[in-house]
């Protein structure tokens, strides 16, 4: 047998509050370091595997796909197509944006992966798979070492 | 060493929205009563191993795994703790039994997500805090993803979101015949078309709604399961996969997780042609366009193809192939980790002709397959037969 009683006043029902504080310092690592100084100076940097001949971005000091270690850290285009992307209407807090966003997965020109980010300078409508864009980057000054150093990726004119 | 695992009881709570009459713990001891009623065994003695299904982040718990032995009966004997979904665990239970080390093992997994007030917050920490976390702070919803998979699988496929509609459709509708289900309803493709576009082409009823809920299974070796009251639904083949966590390097319309998890389990089961053979399934249908991408992904229907099948009615409950009888996760509720736990404990409804006005006639085999939900690239397999 399970319950032998149970609450049938709603009215009745209790419930305790509670929160999980959690705080982190996400060190970005070795590839990390590289990307985000790169990013500070205007530059998308990859890294090279040799043996599967293919440059990864973001980039990394192994490669997935064969295992190597990656040693050799290339600049990279900061011109891409839209892989694929979605136009939002909430944000997290499912609240009505007053703008719809558009977020895109957009492969980097020549490398394998890319960037996952905002599209701007574009209507909704006239966005589209394989569309040519490229990122926007902050003004040097304004920049942390983030991928919101850069803006959002524009379309090429 | 025992060659068959088999399921010898099942025991489940329905699946509701929100559960405030009780806490977490006893819907875990509630759904472990009437599995164990259902095996007719006693936990304190025939059991040989527990293993729960969690993540410390859905429960509001650091080390969850400490909370779970008292309301399974587990108190002192091995217990653990899979942190993925409960196919995982159902998986891990199969492989502990073909050890020949056990004999009766009991896998549990559950939701009392409506306990979260801060869902969206808490998935946003499952997204790369350095490279694509930020992008929250311009307010992005981590349910974006989902948007992007859809419109690519939509891309690569020709599938439209006419035909993804009618997932939402199928799904709800079956859920009418499911009384442990929290989401039924009949509908057409108009509701779910103009339903409020969230992250086009995706809509909110092209999504699953949360649920809470519990399945607890218990499995046994051949020898100990002819000890017991029921006769086993056979384990006959399992797999999982996981593709790489870089949302810049994934396959955004394919689901690669499925397509390796299925071809590993199909092995297992020794098939060829899972067409054939399978004759229902339960796929993970935490957004209407999955269902489609993860039917192509099993290999239950061609790439480009589910969209024409689900609308010619192949899917429905009786169409040539019957997926997600139980009303899936759009019509039962997402219970997260618990999801793919419920699609296994459809598949034994069934396969033990018990699962009352949606039973299907003469099916001896069918496949359950999960998949952790958005930002993941992870899935199991587990396909049962009678
Ligand atoms: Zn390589």
């Amino acid at each position: 047998m399970t319950f032998l009683e149970k609450t049938t006043d709603v009215r009745k029902l209790r419930h305790w509050d509670g929160d999980m504080e959690a705080q982190y310092l996400y060190t970005t690592g070795i590839a990390g370091d590289i990307f985000f100084k790169g990013i500070m100076n205007g530059k998308i940097m990859g890294s090279k595997c040799e043996k599967c001949n293919r440059i990864c971005v973001p980039p990394r000091i192994y490669c997935e796909v064969c295992f190597e270690r990656l040693n050799e850290y290339v600049e990279v285009s900061k011109k891409g197509k839209i892989h694929t992307y979605t136009i939002a209407k909430i944000d997290i807090e499912d609240k009505r944006l007053k703008e719809p966003l558009i977020w895109a997965m957009i492969k980097l020109d020549g490398v394998d992966g890319g960037m996952v980010h905002k599209v701007s300078e574009i209507a909704p409508k006239e966005v589209k798979i394989g569309l040519k864009v490229e990122a926007k980057f902050k003004n040097k000054k304004e920049r942390k070492g983030s991928i919101l150093d850069i803006e959002y990726f524009k379309p090429v004119k | 060493m025992s060659k068959k695992v088999g399921v010898v009881g099942v025991g489940y709570t329905g699946f509701s929205s929100v559960t405030p009459d009780v806490s977490w713990k006893e819907i875990m001891f509630q759904a472990a009563n009437r599995a164990y009623h259902d095996a007719g065994i006693d936990p304190r003695k025939d059991v040989d191993s527990f293993i729960t299904c969690a993540e410390d982040y859905w429960e509001g718990f650091s080390i969850f795994d400490e909370f779970v032995p008292d309301q399974l009966g587990s108190v002192l004997r091995p217990t653990c703790t899979v942190t993925a979904d409960g196919l995982y665990g159902l998986i891990n239970g199969y492989m502990q039994i073909l050890t020949g080390l056990m004999d009766i093992v009991v896998v549990e997994a559950h939701s009392k997500i409506s306990d979260l007030l801060t869902y969206n917050d808490v998935l946003s920490f499952a997204i790369d805090p350095v490279f694509n976390r930020p992008l929250i702070d311009l307010g992005a919803h981590p349910y974006y993803i989902a948007g992007m998979e859809m419109k690519r699988y939509m891309s690569e496929t020709g599938t439209t979101e006419e035909q993804c509609a009618e997932v939402v459709r199928k799904n709800k509708l079956n859920a009418m015949s499911n009384p442990s289900a929290g989401y039924e309803a009949k509908i057409n493709i108009e509701d779910v078309l103009s339903s409020e576009e969230l992250f086009a082409p995706l809509k909110r009823l092209d999504i699953s709604p949360l649920a809470d809920g519990c399945v607890v299974f218990v499995l046994a070796s051949e020898e100990a399961a002819k000890k017991l009251a029921h006769d086993p639904i056979w384990i006959k083949g399992v797999g999982w996969a996981s593709e790489t966590s870089w949302l810049e390097n994934k396959e955004w319309g394919r689901a690669v997780y499925a397509e390796l998890a299925s071809r590993q389990a199909y092995k297992m089961a020794n098939i060829t042609y899972p067409k054939k053979v399978i004759d229902f399934a339960e796929v993970d249908d935490k957004f209407s366009y999955k269902e489609l991408q993860h039917l192509e992904a099993l290999g239950l229907c061609r790439r480009g193809e589910a969209g024409k099948s689900v609308e010619e009615g192949a899917f429905d409950v009786d169409g040539v192939l019957p997926v997600n009888t139980s009303g899936g996760l759009l019509g039962v509720g997402n219970t997260l980790e618990a999801s793919g736990l419920q699609k296994g404990l459809e598949v034994v409804l069934q396969l033990r002709k018990d699962a009352g006005g949606r039973k299907l006639p003469d099916v001896e085999c069918g496949l359950a397959q999960s998949w952790r939900g958005v930002p993941t690239t992870s899935g199991a397999v587990a396909i049962f037969e009678v």
